[in-house]
């Protein structure tokens, strides 16, 4: 048959790969070969590092688990357990009070960092530098800075309150006491984290065209009517964005709370990521601290969609 | 004319606030660096509080010899470089086929490591303390190297795919036109111009796997092989050493940061931050 016509044979040939490739580009889009062999190693690292291990995750908290031992499947046991647990309440109360009080004073300092930051002063991009550091600064090394700040019987802080300004009779153990203990960890997160609102806010007001305040300014608005109705709008996408991300982090920040209390006194401070830790390798209960995290996703995964949907948004302009 | 008028008390009160500001953050620097040039009878007496006096170098010296705080810091060095060549590759690679190449999934995966750039540590090092004692690498530092791209490697991937993003498609096209392969095109023409952004990239990737704490917490347990953050924090509970020694180890800790972030501000300020959460 070939023999016979052998012409339009060829030229099938010729087009019959062609034609394929072409069906599979349509399929796998045109430049499927290079994009999968791009992505495949991410691919991978998310499956090996993150979904892989979430779903076993989500596996063991429904078993009884002691290190070391196997685990016995036992359904939702663990949350119903935990939801009574009084303990498991507190962190959750802690956790709120800890990332919505310092998340709020986070923004308003940052705000007040970008304000200051675009107004007409001089060394304007070395003091952005400066009061950038302690979000660049290590964790650690800043829970430890202000672990001896606090000290109660030799720290700095102290020593100004008594005997440099003489406002306080005596020291306090800002970190040993129940009613200080929240608010000292809370400072210590704001402190670390508010250049972040700072920087972001400043990138978003420079993107805020000056022909706005001009017009506003012509308009005879005042100061604060300029910054109500033209930098809070402006800034709309960033400071929601801002607002979710830092709520991510803070809820989950570990390092500070674990360094300066571990959760104390008396579980004063005892957030959620800490009393999984404890919950796992101090009481060596895997399936409860597991059961604990994974309480934990529900609001999270809720703001972290949201955050998705708007950095997204931003990405795509 | 063409700046809003600003008054000098409002400039006044900028000055102000800029000065608290700079008074909060750097207090506590100050005081780290202070209290690390003290000795341990100085600092018991309460007496030259804000100076060092005599100023001494005995923490640095005894830190360094006395204690395992050099081998801590290589490991922090050969765990973050390691981790952040391997993020820079995987991230460079995917982010440029997300940003550019059309097919199949590609907004999915975008989506995908945006989430898992935002699933937080705490949700996840137990899961991943598993994974990683299955894989053979519980207490060493190759199970480190493992476990840090997963938040270094979306960080990389999300921040390059608004880098690629802004280079213009047509200089691509203008390579392949002159007869470049679309890989060609990519490693001739768009990694030279995307190599600024996949450096600080890098440098961001590296500051966040240095200063990384609760995986190396939970996954090391041998003293030897601590990194830097774990190791300075396990001075606290040894109660071996005075406060100037722990602030000496904060300072060195500090260092290396600081000096990439040196390199990496015009980049913050300016560019990658505000790419990064672009309104």
């Amino acid at each position: 048959m070939s023999i016979a016509r052998p012409l339009p044979a060829k030229t099938t040939l010729d087009v019959r790969p062609s034609a394929r490739a072409w069906r599979l580009a349509r399929v796998l889009g045109a430049d499927w070969r290079l994009g999968f062999l791009f992505v495949l190693p991410i691919v991978t690292l998310v499956l090996a590092l993150v979904a892989y291990p979430f779903g076993y995750a989500v596996y063991l908290s429904m078993t009884r688990k002691f290190v070391g031992m196997p685990p016995v499947f036992v359904g939702f046991e663990n949350y119903v357990r935990l939801a009574h647990d009084g303990f498991f309440q507190r962190a959750v109360g802690n956790s709120a009070i800890f990332t919505f009080g310092s998340v709020a004073v986070k923004l308003v300092l940052g705000m007040a960092m970008a304000l200051v930051l675009t107004s007409p002063i001089r060394f304007r991009s070395v003091f952005t530098g400066i009061l950038l550091v302690p979000w660049v600064a290590p964790t650690v090394v800043t829970a430890l800075n202000f672990l001896w700040i606090y000290d109660g019987s030799l720290g700095v802080l102290n020593y100004l309150l008594v005997k440099v300004f003489r406002v306080m009779p005596q020291g306090v153990g800002w970190l040993s006491e129940p009613g200080t203990a929240m608010a000292s960890v809370v400072f210590v997160n704001i402190w670390r984290g508010f250049p972040f609102f700072g920087i972001s806010f400043l990138a978003g007001m420079k993107a805020i065209p000056a022909d706005l305040y001009e017009a506003a300014a012509v308009d005879g608005a005042s100061v604060l009517q300029r910054f109500h109705h033209v930098t809070l709008p402006g800034l709309r996408n960033i400071l929601i964005i801002v607002v979710l991300l830092s709520t991510i982090w803070t809820f989950n920040d570990f390092a500070i709370v674990y360094i300066l209390t571990k959760g104390g006194p008396g579980g004063a401070t005892m957030v959620l990521p800490v009393f999984t830790y404890e919950m796992a390798f101090g009481a060596q209960r895997l399936g409860d601290a597991i059961a604990v995290a994974l309480y934990m996703l529900p609001p999270l995964a809720l703001v972290i969609i949201l955050l998705a949907r708007y950095m997204r948004r931003g990405s795509a302009r | 004319m063409s700046k809003p008028a600003v008054t000098g008390a409002q400039t006044g009160l900028a000055y102000g606030v800029l000065g608290g500001l700079l008074l909060l953050v750097l207090f506590p620097f100050y005081w780290m660096i202070v209290t690390s040039f003290k000795n341990e009878d100085q600092m018991r007496s309460l007496v030259s509080m804000f100076w060092p006096r005599p100023a001494v170098l005995e923490n640095y010296v005894q830190l360094l010899t006395k204690t395992d705080f050099a081998v801590w810091f290589g490991n922090s060095a050969f765990v973050a470089v390691s981790s952040t060549l391997v993020a820079t590759a995987i991230g460079t690679l995917g982010a440029y086929a997300l940003a550019r190449l059309r097919f199949l999934g590609r907004a999915f995966m975008s989506s995908a490591v945006l989430i898992t750039y935002l699933v937080p540590p705490s949700i996840l090092f137990i899961p991943l303390y598993a994974q990683i004692r299955t894989f053979g690498l519980a207490d060493s530092l190759a199970g480190l190297i493992a476990a840090y791209p997963s938040f270094t490697v979306p960080f990389v991937t999300w921040l390059l795919m608004g880098y690629f993003e802004s280079i213009p498609v047509e200089l691509e096209e203008a390579a392949m036109i002159d007869g470049a392969t679309r890989f060609g095109a990519f490693r001739r023409v768009i990694l030279p111009l995307a190599a600024p952004g996949v450096l600080a990239a890098s440098l961001y990737a590296f500051t966040q796997a240095w200063n990384e704490f609760l995986y190396a917490l939970v996954f090391i347990t041998n003293v030897k092989l601590r990194t830097l953050p774990v190791g300075l924090s396990s001075f606290i509970t040894g109660d071996v050493y005075g406060w100037g020694f722990l602030m000496a180890g904060a300072v060195l800790t500090t260092l290396p940061v600081i000096g990439v972030y040196i390199y990496l501000q015009k980049y913050m300020v300016e560019g990658l931050t505000a790419g990064s959460v672009k309104g």
